[in-house]
């Protein structure tokens, strides 16, 4: 009887099945971004192979894609925590512009650039324990909560700029967005030293494992001993906390501060963390898929300014690509669960 | 046979129904007349939810043959039995809460000119069922959210009606329902059956049957064990046998004779939550499997899970070890050595696509962790170790638990506790959704379990399964105890009487 | 920053009209200070002494962009300044229907004259007929009616002209030089000012035998002026001229520009943000001039509405009453004659 329900599942101990098994899921979806992205190449070197069959502009093009991805991967990577944890943020463009606007403001600037990180990272930190709170112990539903945040944090950061862009006079600061190391942008190392400390954080800690076990059954986490409702706090913090990077970068970018920064990089954190096969009910997720994901839409923006072609054909081709995404996914988890 | 020969309205022959790893339904006879409360009596897992979802056209049987009205039928889907005639009344009423009571009576089969529903007419319509099954009483606009429950199962017979339901089944409507209210019913069931329709009335409260019953027929093991017994004249004692005489052996562990001695581990103090139970006390010794016997709805999940910590009690305390447990910590209550496996075993306790040592760490792998970060090597290497003395098949740690069989999944809750220093185990229904052969492997674990000094407190509706595996057992009837006695001292019949709340009462309290 | 106050202050305190028209109408401490800024003085003409007391309800988005912002900050400073003037500002909402709707409540309250600039002209004309009807005279800014018959005054900016004069600086200093490649930034695309002005822009290089070869549309916020330069930066590999239409994005395009490393090309930018004629004075990026869309026009809209809740004219003007329509030339700021305006630079 036991062996009619688990003999006909393929058998992951033979090696050579192993990319098909379940373990191998996250490298076979990732390899799907990947060919999406050599799909890219591919169309680039097409329409404009002065930039894609030559070398130097090649790099310094791929570069200016990274560095543009680098704010979005970095608030995505914080977006992959919650989303595996089963909820969800919306208020991340609004906690990096409110993070930026109060970082720049005249009386922070005179303290100079550390100060001005110090506080970008303590409000969006300190917004997101807000989140959490509202979340774990006031009940509410993430949606709404974050939603709450979201429509707040605009109106406060318009409150504290006045509404106007804070020019930054800070030099240390306008310099992260200019000076490289070993050749890279600073931008681009910040977003890849984040996602390897949240591909650490997911895969090696408990701080990953338990959220993974509340996105992947909450009242089997809580049965277990698991504290859910501290732990929803923290990641929710974690993603205020990325924002709060991503607020420097993105000052830094546009050596200002403002309320108008971040404008929808909720929707284009979930949206990269969906095609990089983050589940929207939680319980999965990979950092790398994450920040593919943020690459394959800012590649594509690429594309498109330097093709001369319209914003249009670009939000057509990026909702085409997340529906396929997510096509992709539904079809594969319900291969998965299908009875054998 | 042609309908004039046959009185029967409805006629089951032979159906059987299997799922996975389980005989649901193994031949069940069934003759229902036109006009009679025909009662149908059975055990949990005695096959009588499938039964009706046989009936209401949610499950096609594999075998057998359903006579309705006089010609063989099969019913594709719920739609198509609905509309021969056959109305289902679920424990779980399936009303709109936001609807109104006139909306939801004529729900999907609205009266409507050109795709415009004409609600004046529903609501006269809907005035007119609640006049006929005696309840005028009850307003056709009012939203069916703010109706007591038993308006709502009035509504859910008017619905029953507005379909010109031949036959309709309640699956024991008595449940939910206070003593008046249930008295209500009766005669509206009264008023249904004076009309020519058909009832098939389950419930586990033999006094009910007695009362509005015509003839009862009594499952046992997915199969018809006796038919059309006279519900008012049969005595008890013959019920009770049809119901429980056993023809599965299940494979307990030879009964030992446990004496407690020292000092109890687990001491439950006046354990109080209001309208699930009251007043609990009960103690747990050191490598003592001590049962609860008791229905669903008796309170004993609940019990389980407040002295777990995952529901707060209003009055009384939990003591593990002499030491009172912090209420409502569930995390308190597993550092100090209380482990729960929970009834719904992949809803509460498992993370169905995670691999199978993962499920098993879950309340240990921050243990296993240095400085916060886990050990996936040295959490595979225990959780195979566990998996190998719990005799997982198969035995490969990696795999997602769901690609488990039942029982297998439930050895994985298991050895989660294993992993742990648990002092002592509450197990939830741990056989339920196992099949037969799986359930000896799991009794032997929790025997042995014991033996190496873990306290059990075990919790079935399967009464069986509490008489062969525990050294006391407690018997629970809505929200009290109202027996403790070794397991020795019991018999099946004793306990399932007391269970039912039938002929014997608390005559020999504790 | 402190600095920049200040010199808010004074501008906004000075009343500063629009480069076009310009009246007195001011205090005359303003005025003088005002001397230096291109402003024709009249005098003797009565307009700046009391008369009777007009109240006039104003009404402009909200918008966090630093243009629409000053033009709501200049409306109320410039009412400021006259004794005879009351100030209603209603909230225009967040879009055109609520903007109807407050400006329904504010018809109720019968003021002397509205001045309103619309979430959109052709959602606000029927609004703006009534308020006529009702005997309200209306001041139209910038977004125009689809009727003219909704306003007693129109005043707006030149969207196309904008584009002509930035085409005209760029097409000056390339003469002769066909194979020049020259860059556009666009606003949001899908404004009919965008397109205006992208059309004035061809139609001024093309006088010069010049034309566009990238163009690229950000969305007036200084994070999507940074995202869509760096990329073009990317797609042009050398840049003769590039023309910014807004200076409020501008802010993301010279970021983008240092951080691209690129020196190659000058620039042109739009609007004439405080920032820009900064940037344009000091010598220290490829910002050469800026092309003006004056925010001022709301300071005039008050001071005209003034006149006419009046019933006077304009001096200069031979006819009794106010025009009915005054369009605003655009006009070219560059390191010449930076300090004439920098006192009417808006803050981004």
């Amino acid at each position: 009887m036991i062996d009619v329900m688990t003999r006909r599942s393929p058998s992951p101990a033979d090696g050579t099945s192993w990319l098909r098994s379940d373990r191998g899921e996250p490298v076979r979806r990732n390899l799907g971004l990947v060919g999406v992205l050599a799909l890219l190449y591919l169309i680039g070197a097409v329409v404009r192979p002065d930039i894609f069959l030559d070398g130097g502009r090649l790099w310094s093009n791929e570069l200016t894609v990274l560095t543009q991805a680098a704010s979005i991967g970095v608030v995505t990577v914080g977006m992959t925590f919650v989303m595996i944890s089963g909820g969800i943020d919306l208020s991340v463009g609004a906690l990096l512009a409110l993070a930026s606007v109060w970082c720049t403001t005249v009386a922070t600037q005179s303290y100079g650039p550390g100060v001005m990180i110090l506080t970008a990272l303590v409000v969006g930190t300190a917004s997101g324990l807000v989140n959490g709170l509202l979340i774990a112990y006031g009940r509410l539903v993430p949606f709404i909560a974050t939603l709450a945040m979201m429509v707040a944090a605009r109106g406060l950061s318009q409150k504290i700029s006045g509404k106007l862009t804070q020019i930054v006079k800070v030099d240390a600061i306008n310099k992260i967005a200019v000076d490289r190391i070993l050749g890279v942008p600073e931008l681009v190392w910040i977003m890849l030293l984040v996602a390897a400390l949240g591909w650490i954080l997911l895969n090696r800690t408990t701080f990953g494992r338990r959220t993974v076990a509340i996105g992947g059954n909450a009242e089997a986490a809580r049965l277990a001993g698991l504290n859910v409702r501290r732990h929803t706090v923290l990641i929710y913090m974690l993603s205020g906390l990325c924002c709060g990077i991503a607020a420097i970068m993105v000052t830094s970018l546009s050596n200002a501060g403002s309320s108008d920064h971040g404008n929808l990089y909720e929707l284009s954190a979930i949206a990269a963390a969906i095609i990089g096969g983050t589940l929207l009910s939680g319980g999965r997720g990979t950092i790398v898929g994450s920040i593919l994901g943020v690459v394959v839409f800012t590649q594509i923006s690429n594309l498109f300014v330097i093709k001369n072609l319209q914003l249009e054909y670009q939000l057509i081709a990026q909702g085409a690509i997340i529906v396929a995404a997510v096509l992709i996914q539904q079809f594969r988890i319900g291969a998965l669960r299908r009875p054998a | 046979m042609t309908e004039r020969d046959d009185p029967a309205v409805l006629r089951l022959t032979g159906i059987v129904k299997t799922f996975p790893g389980v005989r649901a339904l193994d031949g069940v006879d069934l003759e229902v007349r036109a006009g009679e409360v025909h009662c149908l009596l059975g055990q949990n897992g005695a096959g009588k939810s499938t039964l009706i979802k046989v009936l209401a056209g949610a499950h096609r049987p594999d075998a057998g043959q359903i006579w309705w009205r006089g010609e063989t039928v099969t019913f594709a889907d719920p739609q198509s039995a609905m509309s021969a005639g056959i109305a289902t009344i679920y424990q779980e009423l399936d009303l709109v809460d936001e609807l109104s009571v006139a909306e939801n009576i004529y729900l999907g089969h609205e009266p409507r000119t050109a795709g415009f529903v004409r609600r004046p007419a529903q609501r006269r319509a809907a005035r007119d069922l609640l006049g006929r099954l005696g309840h005028p009483e009850i307003p056709a606009g009012r939203a069916v959210g703010r109706l007591s429950p038993a308006a709502k199962q009035i509504v859910s017979m008017a619905r029953a009606l507005s379909r010109r339901a031949r036959l309709i089944v309640m699956d024991e409507p008595s449940a939910v329902l206070a003593h008046d209210e249930v008295a209500n019913l009766f005669r509206v069931v009264r008023e249904l059956t004076a009309q020519g329709i058909a009832v098939i009335y389950i419930s586990h409260r033999l006094e009910e049957i007695r009362e509005i019953g015509d003839r009862v027929t009594v499952l046992k093991d997915g199969a018809t064990s006796a038919m059309n017994l006279p519900a008012r004249t049969t005595p008890t004692r013959e019920l009770v046998t049809r119901m429980t005489g056993r023809t599965i052996e299940y494979v307990f562990p030879e009964r030992r004779d446990f004496t407690p001695s020292g000092p109890p581990l687990l001491a439950v103090e006046g354990l109080t939550r209001d309208g699930e139970f009251a007043d609990v006390s009960l103690t747990v010794h050191p490598g003592e499997i001590v049962g609860i016997a008791g229905l669903v709805g008796a309170g004993r999940s609940e019990l389980l899970e407040t002295v777990y910590g995952a529901r707060r009690a209003r009055a009384g305390r939990v003591r593990l070890g002499g030491a009172v447990l912090r209420p409502g910590r569930v995390g308190a209550a597993v550092r100090a050595g209380l482990g729960l496996a929970p009834e719904e075993r992949k809803s509460q306790a498992l993370l169905l696509d995670e691999p199978v040592y993962r499920n098993a760490t879950l309340a240990t792998f921050a243990r296993f962790a240095r400085a916060g970060f886990t050990d996936s090597a040295r959490e595979r290497a225990e959780a195979t170790r566990v998996a190998g003395s719990l005799q997982l098949v198969p035995a490969d740690v990696r795999r997602p638990v769901r690609t488990l069989s039942g029982g297998n999944q439930q050895k994985v809750v298991l050895g989660r506790w294993l992993l742990g220093d648990t002092k002592l185990l509450l197990l939830d229904e741990p056989t339920r959704g196992v099949d037969v052969g799986a359930r000896a492997d799991l009794y032997g674990v929790i025997r042995s379990l014991a033996e190496s000094g873990v306290g059990v407190l075990l919790v079935s509706s399967e009464v069986p399964e509490v008489l062969g595996l525990s050294d006391r057992v407690l018997v629970m009837r809505e929200g009290r105890i109202v027996r403790e006695a070794p397991a020795a001292q019991l018999d099946e019949d004793t306990v399932l009487d007391l269970v039912m709340a039938g002929s014997l009462r608390e005559e020999e309290p504790s | 920053m402190k600095q920049d106050l200040s010199r808010r202050r004074l501008l906004l305190g000075g009343a500063a009209f629009g480069a076009g028209i310009v009246l007195t109408g001011c205090t005359s401490n303003a005025t003088k200070e005002e001397t230096d800024s291109g402003q024709t003085k009249l005098t003797g003409t009565g307009n700046d002494t009391p008369g009777k007391t007009v109240t006039i309800g104003f009404s402009a988005p909200a918008a966090d962009h630093g243009w629409i912002r000053a033009i709501t900050d200049n409306a109320k400073k410039q009412a400021a300044l006259f004794k005879d003037v009351k100030l209603t500002q209603v909230d225009a909402g967040k879009d055109a229907p609520a903007q109807v709707a407050a400006l329904q409540t504010l018809i109720q309250q019968k003021p002397d004259i509205i001045v309103l600039l619309p979430q959109d002209g052709a959602q606000l004309t029927a609004t703006g007929k009534a308020a006529m009807d009702a005997g309200i005279p209306v001041v139209n800014l910038d977004r125009e009616f689809s009727d003219a018959s909704a306003s007693r005054l129109l005043i707006k900016g030149d969207n196309y002209g904008m584009g002509l004069a930035a085409g005209h600086y760029i097409g000056t200093k390339l003469k002769g030089n066909t194979g020049a490649v020259i860059a556009e930034i666009a606003g949001i695309d899908n404004l009919p000012l965008t397109q205006e002005r992208s059309r004035g822009f061809k139609d001024g290089l093309a006088l010069y035998g010049l034309k566009v070869s990238h163009r690229v549309a950000a969305q007036f916020t200084v994070q999507s002026g940074q995202d869509v330069t760096a990329n073009l930066l990317q797609a042009a590999s050398k840049i003769d001229a590039l023309w910014n239409h807004d200076d409020d994005q501008g802010v993301g395009v010279l970021a983008a520009v240092k951080q691209a490393g690129r020196k190659e090309f000058f620039m042109v930018g739009g609007a004439g943000s405080l920032d820009a004629m900064e940037h344009i004075k000091s010598g220290d990026s490829p910002l050469e001039a800026t092309v003006t869309y004056p925010p001022t026009m709301s300071s005039s809209a008050i001071a005209l509405a003034r006149l006419i809740g009046q019933g006077k004219g304009l001096s200069d003007l031979v006819e009794l009453q106010v025009p009915s329509e005054i369009v605003l030339a655009s006009e070219t700021i560059t390191k010449d004659n930076v300090d004439k305006y920098l006192p009417l630079g808006f803050r981004s």
